[in-house]
């Protein structure tokens, strides 16, 4: 199983009253509660975060996009794996993802994803989202009508630009090109990897499962929760009757190591508790515009990613206020009932222990999801950039041995860059 | 016209072929016919304003545009253009071409975006809020980016007046109730797909084109567009007749004031 550190680069400095005092952390959080200096220092912590997991020997570093975003501060992904690039010579590098929709034409992503393959010698890996209701409609406004049907048009685009050995031309319903030729060319052949992080929709599932594709469920709530979206996407590829290679899966999880189960009770609650109590302070009303779900997913009644989070931080907030009548309190308030660290753990939002304790987790997680890409937050919130370093390293050098096999004699990973294929670092970065 | 259609449950008491599907239709009354080409809540049925203008002597057509209420999804509208030339032919289809119009909301927008282009399509029209203007200074509000309780009492004052969209009969089957659901959601995501991000086309542009007679309606209380809209329409375009500002009424006049409406329409028909 290959180990992923993925960093979602939060901002780890909103007040304490920040869910009493905004409304929401996504689409229209306040400008003026950003610091460029405070920014400054973010960026470049995050980066030697990322750069230190790789030197721990993660099988890769992962970066997303997202938009207007208090816990996200990647508008542009390749911008970070740009800057990783030349400092992380072994490392692959998952971008997951790119959000084609967004990008105009989306022939930049197939350009830009090239260019990061060729300064990397071959060790990209190319995500490519629909993108959340907040990043793709709000922030960006992008129709949701047809967001999923422009969407699957850039895909086609960017994969027939990697493979073609032709200039040609590109006559879509939103991208219309005379000329499609992607200079600079990839170093993987045909094309980088391709994997699809999704939130939940069933009609994603048959893509990945129909495609081949790499179906990732980058949830927040952990694998005891995510359990049923992976089901469908496994059953999806069942009915095709292709293989169930764990290694067509990825799930995201957040761990939390320490020496002792008690030392990390201790040391992960303050991270914990400012990730899912501040950072995931969204409101409800943008979780669901019409026409972002298609209409299967609507009639299956699956619920995305970030809908449960607003679903879940409604509830907490509607509590909070029913409390506050009770109490004869006619302040109002954004604020919500805290969700408990206990909480957290107990319903496996956050895989927590020592080595031990975590290892078996990792393993049940593995195995009962099916899924051979593992993205770990080793980072989350505004955890202290030490103890980042000891979660990264702790997992790095006493979970990730004990789970690397799992799958690897049973399964070829065919979604991952091919050693052989890859090119040694020149330059610099070869010293 | 064909019976009703099993996937639309009480949305569609009556469908039309449309290109490879259909479109619901709801039709009542005798006496000259008056087409309603409705707003954001579709048509859920066969609800007040169509009964007030079928009760004042119409025969009233009330096709659902693609995508809404009782309609199959709609395949091939991706821009503008595309609705402009839907909506042309869904009034061939129901029969409306040249007939009075009642439009609400984004049906208006669809109607004076289709007169302006081709002005027989409909006789005089009563436009009750529509999309299609935009001030900097007196924004048009969003109402999709909010919940769905709050974007209910955005498009009524009276929220029980949009029951029929809304909320499920009590003795629907459970297999109706989610259907019912799909039908919702595609209807609101037609509604978003003609005026997300923002409801401003151009139309403005264009305006010069509308030679039909227009009668303005909107609520003193719409959430969406602001009732000094009521005016800007009436300076913009070129042969508008009368407006009407209609107290305790919303974003979907038709809906909270359907008598005022049947009445206005009766008066502007006549």
């Amino acid at each position: 199983m290959k180990s992923i550190f993925f960093h979602l680069m939060p901002y780890p400095e909103l007040p304490p009253d920040f869910p009493e005092q905004h409304r929401s952390v996504w689409v229209d959080i306040d400008p003026k509660l950003y610091d460029p200096t405070v920014g400054h220092q973010t960026y470049n912590a995050y980066l030697d975060q990322l750069e230190f997991a790789a030197q721990c020997g993660f099988d890769a570093v992962g970066i997303n996009e997202h938009h207007s975003n208090g816990y996200g501060l990647m508008p542009s992904p390749n911008i970070i794996a740009a800057a990783l690039s030349r400092n992380c010579p072994d490392t692959n590098i998952v971008v997951l993802g790119d959000s084609v929709a967004l990008y105009n034409p989306p022939l930049r992503v197939a350009e830009e994803i090239a260019m990061l393959d060729g300064i990397t010698g071959g060790r990209m890996i190319a995500g490519f989202p629909v993108g959340s209701p907040m990043d793709t409609i709000y922030a960006y406004g992008q129709n949701p009508a047809t967001l999923r049907e422009r969407y699957h048009e850039g895909v086609d685009l960017i994969r027939q630009a990697w493979t073609s050995d032709e200039v040609f031309s590109f006559n879509g319903n939103y991208n219309k090109l005379r000329y499609v030729n992607v200079w600079p060319r990839p170093v993987q052949q045909p094309h980088p990897p391709i994997w699809i992080p999704g939130g939940g929709s069933v009609d994603t599932w048959d893509w990945c499962a129909a495609e081949d594709l790499v179906y990732c469920y980058l949830s927040y709530f952990g694998y005891k929760a995510g359990l049923r979206t992976m089901q469908g996407f496994w059953k999806k590829v069942q009915e095709l009757g292709k293989e169930t290679n764990p290694f067509q899966g990825g799930f995201a999880q957040f761990v939390a190591v320490a020496d002792t189960e008690a030392e990390a009770w201790d040391l992960y609650r303050e991270p914990a508790e400012y990730f899912f109590n501040t950072c995931l302070h969204v409101y409800a009303g943008y979780a669901d515009p019409p026409g972002y779900k298609t209409p299967n997913t609507v009639r299956a009644g699956v619920e995305g990613m970030v809908e449960r989070a607003a679903r879940e931080a409604t509830a907490r907030r509607e509590a909070s206020a029913a409390d506050a009548a009770k109490a004869g309190s006619a302040k109002p308030s954004f604020g919500s009932k805290k969700l408990s660290f206990e909480e957290m753990v107990e319903k496996g939002y956050i895989i927590l222990g020592n080595p031990t304790q975590v290892t078996e987790q990792v393993h049940e997680l593995a195995t009962t999801m099916n899924v051979g890409h593992l993205m770990v937050f080793s980072h989350f919130g505004n955890m202290d950039p030490e103890l980042v370093k000891m979660n990264t390293e702790m997992y790095a050098t006493k979970v990730m041995p004990e789970v690397a096999g799992l799958f690897e004699d049973e399964y070829e990973d065919h979604w991952w860059p091919q050693a052989d294929h890859q090119l040694a670092p020149v330059g610099s970065r070869a010293q | 016209m064909s019976g009703s259609t099993p996937l639309a449950g009480h949305f569609a008491p009556g469908t039309l072929p449309y290109r490879d599907g259909h479109i619901g239709v709801v039709e009542l009354g005798e006496g000259p016919t008056v087409g309603y080409l409705h707003g954001m809540l579709g048509n859920p049925g066969v609800h007040a304003v169509l009964e007030e203008l079928a009760a004042a002597g119409h025969h009233v057509v009330a096709p659902s545009l693609p995508g809404f209420t009782g309609s199959s999804e709609p395949d091939g509208l991706r821009n503008l253009h595309d609705w402009v030339v839907a909506t042309s032919e869904v009034v061939d289809v129901a029969g409306l071409t040249g007939a009075p119009l009642v439009a609400s909301s984004v049906g208006a927008m669809l109607a004076l975006e289709l007169a302006a282009v081709r002005p027989e399509a409909f006789g005089s029209m009563v436009l009750v809020a529509p999309f299609g203007l935009w001030d900097d200074s007196d924004p048009v509000a969003d109402p999709f980016g909010t919940t769905l309780s709050v974007q209910r009492a955005m498009l009524t004052e009276d929220t029980t007046a949009s029951a029929a969209f809304f909320d499920d009969p009590s003795d629907l089957p459970a297999d109706m109730v989610v259907e019912h659901g799909v039908h919702r959601y595609l209807t609101r995501t037609a509604a978003a797909q003609l005026i997300w991000p923002l409801p401003e086309w151009g139309l403005a542009d264009r305006l010069h084109r509308v030679s039909n007679p227009v009668t303005l309606v909107h609520g003193a209380k719409d959430r969406i567009i602001p009732a000094s809209y009521l005016e800007r329409w009436a300076g913009a375009l070129p042969n508008a007749v009368g407006t009407h500002l209609l107290d305790d009424a919303g974003h979907q006049a038709d809906f909270d004031q359907p008598a005022a409406v049947a009445r206005i329409a009766a008066a502007a028909f006549a």
